[in-house]
């Protein structure tokens, strides 16, 4: 499955919609400038998925998954390495949390907040943008290597070979910056839907 | 589970919710498409004191009127459109108004966090939940563990600071003395008689005694901060061997001791840190020295797999089983009388354990009473691999 460039600016243009949204929530949470940009997208098979994560992460990995149902459906994850959550758990509430380096419960809840706000905020945007009713289940973080990762990432069979949007994203936030990646994994099904909305939308 | 169970026969699925919630330790919340509370389980009533019965039918602002405008309504409110949101206490102290009990009188709320979840009827949100958990314990835990770091991090701050400031206070002068009785020394100021002479030199190795000692602490310190730099290279330990056998040479002739070295014919290579074994296998040697009265001291290397043995043996009065272990404690000699006898901090051993290790390699030591001591460096020939890491491959 591949996007043409037109729909593949159209699909920039909807994460970044999405991203925007979130940058403001966390921005207007925290009380300090949140900005969160997407440096890179790109749609990929499953097995595909774990060889371009492997260039770009490595070690323990903290997730947070949030699974969709709808017109589209699927399982949308955010993911960030171990380190990087507790900087970003910590840079978010000011030092509070993370304590010792550690993710502990607070900082846990946390990063499912940010993931359930840049989540949600990405695929209400897709929702609104294409035109379909988007809910969503109660977001999960897990400590995990990319293999648990990649295991638990689940979509119903009837949904088709399932493919992975991915979007590098950036989250700035007091003069550090931090990455992560968005992973919405949704079936061929969903993505020709998607394929199709953003067709319309670019003709 | 009883297939029976009257108390199993459950309405709509917010009644089931509220229900299951009369188990959990948390608040069940339930509210309609018009934000009204349709659920109250006994959790909330003991929290608020008001029964489900005062409660349920009325709006949730009317409950809680400070609820009106705030970031909490609109959760339940984004919940009702199909979202479900996290409501982390780090960022909103609690979702709604209740009172804190009186183990936290920090707090005149109890501080939450919650999850505000759709609930649907017929695939469409028809209701929302919010599954509210009292977190006042951990953020006061929290609170007192961050003040006790704060604390921890401020005393390790000011023992570092001190050790700066000791290093500089106490080289200094040593230096003015060291070099003043230089000085004098090359009778450039004026002649000196032996006797003036003789109470130079007892001045200077004095003055290097103490130095040396400095080093040692702060060299201890360094290590047991975890701050101690590791330069690795490729390097020949024959010619490292030579040069700490060379520092010690003179006290043993004075000593009368035999000092022998065995290293292999076949040049070595050990990727290292080449001062830190120097200053390991100096501090072997000179113990070795200072302990031993009669006899010899030697220095044997081989090579086994993966690894460099340094073995330092001396005929000196052997150490009893049960110190063999506590020489590598900080501060300990095997007699402490021995510490006036023969000088030094205790810090020798403990220093060159935490080196080794600091190496990735490993200090042990052989003894018997009587007889003499062995103490055997191992190190690895090349430095230990990070431990890999989840998810990558190797």
């Amino acid at each position: 499955m591949k996007l043409t460039d037109l729909e593949s600016d159209a699909l920039n243009e909807l994460f970044n919609i999405g991203l925007h949204r979130a940058a403001a929530s966390l921005s207007d949470l925290t009380g300090k400038r949140v900005v969160v940009d997407l440096p890179r997208l790109w749609v990929c098979s499953m097995d595909e998925l774990k060889d371009r994560l492997l260039e770009v992460v490595s070690g323990d990995l903290a997730t947070v998954h949030q699974f969709f149902g709808g017109a589209i459906a699927g399982d949308a994850v955010l993911l960030l390495e171990y380190e990087k959550a507790v900087l970003l758990a910590d840079l978010m509430t000011g030092g509070d949390v993370a304590l010792g380096g550690r993710l502990d419960q607070s900082a846990r809840e946390v990063i499912a907040e940010i993931g359930n706000v840049v989540l949600s905020s990405c695929l209400g945007a897709f929702g609104n943008v294409l035109q379909v009713a988007v809910s969503f289940s109660v977001p999960r973080i897990h400590i995990e290597s990319l293999d648990g990762m990649l295991r638990s990432v689940v979509i119903e069979r009837e949904q088709g070979i399932p493919y992975a949007l991915v979007a590098a994203t950036r989250f700035s936030l007091s003069g550090l910056e931090i990455s992560g990646y968005l992973i919405v994994v949704i079936g061929v099904k969903s993505l020709e839907l998607v394929s199709q909305a953003l067709a319309a939308r670019v003709s | 589970m009883g297939p029976a169970d009257p108390a199993l026969e459950l309405g709509s699925p917010a009644e089931a919710l509220v229900h299951a919630g009369d188990f959990l330790d948390a608040g069940v919340l339930a509210v309609d498409g018009a934000l009204a509370v349709r659920g109250w389980n006994r959790w909330l009533e003991v929290a608020t004191g008001w029964s489900a019965a005062e409660v349920v039918g009325r709006p949730l602002v009317d409950v809680f009127p400070a609820l009106a405008g705030t970031r909490a309504e609109d959760a339940f409110r984004r919940a009702l459109a199909g979202e479900t949101v996290v409501f982390s206490h780090r960022f909103h102290e609690y979702l709604v108004p209740l009172p804190s009990g009186p183990a936290f009188p920090g707090y005149e709320r109890m501080q939450q966090s919650a999850r505000i979840a759709p609930l649907l009827a017929d695939g469409r949100p028809d209701g929302a939940v919010a599954l509210i958990q009292d977190v006042t314990e951990r953020v006061t835990m929290e609170a007192e563990l961050r003040a006790a770091l704060e604390r921890a991090e401020g005393a390790s701050l000011a023992k570092s600071e001190f050790m700066a400031a000791m290093s500089h206070e106490l080289r200094t002068p040593l230096g003015a003395i060291i070099g003043y009785s230089d000085l004098l020394e090359t009778e450039v100021i004026g002649p000196l008689s032996e006797r003036q002479k003789d109470h130079m030199r007892r001045v200077k190795m004095g003055a290097w005694h103490l130095l040396g000692i400095i080093e040692e602490i702060l060299t201890f310190s360094r290590l047991d901060a975890g701050r101690e730099p590791v330069h690795q290279e490729r390097v020949d330990p024959s010619p490292i061997a030579a040069d700490a056998v060379a520092m010690v040479e003179p006290q043993a002739q004075q000593k009368g001791l035999a000092v022998r070295v065995q290293l292999p014919e076949a040049p070595l290579e050990v990727t290292t840190d080449a001062g830190k074994l120097r200053q390991i296998l100096v501090n072997l040697l000179g113990n070795a020295v200072k302990f031993t009265d009669a006899g010899q001291v030697e220095l044997r290397a081989w090579s086994g797999p993966g690894v460099l043995h340094l073995e330092v043996s001396d005929t000196g009065p052997g150490i009893a089983p049960e110190y063999l272990e506590r020489i590598f404690e900080p501060f300990t000699q095997v007699d402490s009388s021995h510490t006036r006898v023969k000088g030094g901090t205790g810090l020798g051993l403990p220093v060159s354990r935490r080196l080794a290790r600091l190496l990735g390699g490993e200090l042990e030591v052989a003894s018997t009473v009587g007889q003499g001591s062995r103490f055997i460096l191992t190190l690895p020939l090349l430095p230990a691999e990070p431990p890999a890491r989840a998810g990558e491959t190797a």
